[in-house]
């Protein structure tokens, strides 16, 4: 049993959908550093003390079924894997409790899992739940993840989800050199991860990044484990039907080859 | 700390893999030796000096919560997969059972993982302000338990297939499975259901049935919650063998070691075996009976479990379990 890319939601701080991206971010960003995305306007009570973290990742599972023409009831339930990645989203709420302005219920919505937990909570998610801290190989890692769990029949369907904030912490961000060559560009995006007859997705180390990878740099800039959610935009928008999918971080890169749908959503 | 080493984080980690490479040969080329380690709080004392009052480029490197696994893995020579698993306090036993899948997926042949955290004025004054520290002493499972106290810890295990060890091994890992509550980002589930679903994961991946546990290594953090949770999902899991069945909690000797708590408990229930004896629940004197299973309370148990069940809850409705089998 194989994985195919049923959806692919992706919001930035370009706007949503791969159709979003400039050619070029560097030239298109003017000299901004930091390309942000807006607190997000979800309605309900219970967002009410969330972080505008926690609602990316909502907003981005929204923009997923809406490219995948599923409802929410689609993705409800144990069979759904959940497979958080983020490099550096949990920045923000930690800065926030460090210099005091959050309140004493504020501290475990510092940790990574809060996003991925309010996300859960919407949604109605209670299978499967690893949640990764790196960057593009992360990604690469939660996608080989979810193609195993549904090879093994462990899940019906996989989210792997990305978000990445730079905003509330711009000056220490900007300042690393790793960030160069900025702009730094926020980005919530989730992939849907469905059963096909396929053969399993491999799992490699990469000798050099693929066309997708460079693509989704030169075009949505510095997005960290967003990158290759945003390459798999890419392809489906592209009507590729297998997406080659690299990833580079601290000097270590990873791969994945997916399938990719074109049709509608069966999960 | 060693020279080059810029954080306690990574420092601790990599006393922890010096520990592990004194007692295992990592014999394995460098591209095939993954790093997974758990953490749920990595690298927040860098972010708290880089925000604070060291504005280097270095610092903010530091400050990413998966910096110390990249260090270990550089001071390891691992050059295969470096990952990060932060899954709160069930980060230990993710990062296990994420290992064990590179491995039988033939992404790597040896695998160093396990789970790690350091204690900073950060995690004391989120914790403090939870009100979940107590003011007395940790008591899992006891009618008067009023809180956690942290620990600071981090442990390793080397995870290799089974055909490809060599010497002496301290047990297996069977199979493991996670869960999400979907429930509360603060506490858990208030009938456990994400914790049933990971250990039944588990269990049916090591195809083990309940009733054949032998021994069982609880989270068991000493709140009030948590602890009758745990115990009513362990009651539905294990059925009528429940309070036949020896359950601990090491936390009341250890205190709670949020990341390096599940990996802890693994080489404990491994080391329970190979020794024949399962050590007590600290701090467990008086039943509760809203919980009412075999807690081991008082001294060692003179048991040499077979197969094992280690149980992981945290923030984020994180549910971890691991099925463990000794050597």
């Amino acid at each position: 049993m194989g994985a195919r890319v049923a959806g692919v939601g992706i919001l930035t701080g370009w706007g949503e959908g791969p159709a979003a991206l400039p050619a070029e971010a560097r030239t298109a960003a003017a000299g901004r550093a930091v390309l942000p995305i807006d607190r997000p306007a979800l309605d309900g009570e219970r967002f009410r003390r969330a972080t505008r973290e926690c609602l990316l990742g909502v907003a981005a599972v929204q923009a997923m079924l809406a490219d995948a023409g599923l409802d929410r009831a689609a993705i409800r339930g144990e069979r759904t894997a959940l497979l958080f990645v983020t490099a550096a989203a949990y920045g923000a709420s930690n800065a926030e409790f460090l210099a005091g302005r959050a309140g004493t219920l504020h501290f475990p919505y510092t940790a990574p899992s809060a996003l991925s937990g309010e996300v859960a909570i919407e949604f109605g998610l209670t299978g499967a739940y690893v949640i990764l801290i790196g960057g593009a190989p992360a990604t690469i890692d939660a996608l080989w993840q979810a193609s195993r769990l549904l090879a093994e029949g462990r899940c019906d369907r996989a989210l792997v989800l990305v978000v990445e904030t730079f905003e509330e912490c711009e000056a220490l961000w900007r300042r690393a050199r790793w960030t160069l060559p900025l702009p730094l560009v926020e980005t919530a995006a989730c992939a849907l991860l469905a059963q096909s007859d396929g053969a399993p997705a491999a799992y490699r180390a990469a000798a050099a990044p693929a066309a997708l990878e460079t693509a989704a740099e030169t075009r949505a800039g510095r997005t960290l484990a967003g990158a290759p959610l945003i390459a798999l935009g890419l392809a489906r928008a592209a009507g590729e039907s297998v997406a080659r999918v690299t990833g580079t971080w601290r000097g270590r890169t990873a791969g994945i080859d997916l399938a990719v749908a074109r049709e509608a959503a069966r999960v | 700390m060693a020279a080059g080493i810029r954080s306690r984080a990574a420092a601790l980690l990599i006393a922890a893999g010096a520990d592990l490479r004194g007692r295992a040969r990592l014999g394995a080329a460098p591209a095939r030796i993954a790093v997974v380690v758990g953490t749920a709080l990595g690298g927040v004392e860098e972010l708290e000096h880089a925000l604070d009052h060291d504005p280097t480029p270095r610092r903010a490197f530091d400050a990413l919560y998966d910096a110390p696994g990249h260090a270990l893995a550089d001071w390891l020579g691992a050059r295969g997969p470096v990952l990060t698993v932060s899954a709160a306090c069930a980060s230990g036993a993710t990062a296990l059972g994420v290992g064990a899948d590179l491995l039988r997926e033939g992404a790597a042949d040896l695998v160093v993982a396990g789970g790690y955290d350091v204690l900073c004025r950060f995690v004391l004054r989120g914790f403090d302000a939870l009100r979940s520290l107590t003011r007395e002493r940790v008591r899992p499972f006891d009618r008067r338990r009023s809180g956690l106290l942290l620990g600071e810890a981090a442990g390793l295990v080397l995870l290799a297939r089974e055909r490809d060890v060599r010497g002496p091994r301290l047990g297996r890992l069977l199979g493991h499975g996670s869960a999400s509550d979907a429930s509360h980002v603060a506490a858990p589930d208030p009938n456990g259901r994400g914790l049933e679903a990971a250990i039944r994961a588990a269990l049916a991946a090591a195809d083990v049935a309940p009733g054949d546990l032998d021994f069982v290594s609880a989270h068991g953090t000493g709140t009030p919650l948590n602890d009758r949770i745990e115990t009513a999902v362990l009651r539905r899991v294990l059925g009528a063998r429940a309070e036949a069945i020896p359950v601990n909690s090491i936390k009341g000797a250890l205190g709670h070691t949020m990341g390096a708590a599940a990996a802890l408990e693994a080489i404990m229930c491994l080391l329970a075996a190979r020794e024949g004896l399962i050590p007590p629940t600290a701090g467990f004197e008086e039943p509760d009976p809203s919980c009412g299973l075999d807690y081991v309370p008082g001294t060692c148990r003179a048991v040499r479990p077979r197969l094992m069940l280690s149980t992981s809850l945290g923030f984020g409705g994180c549910n971890a379990a691991l099925v463990l089998e000794r050597a």
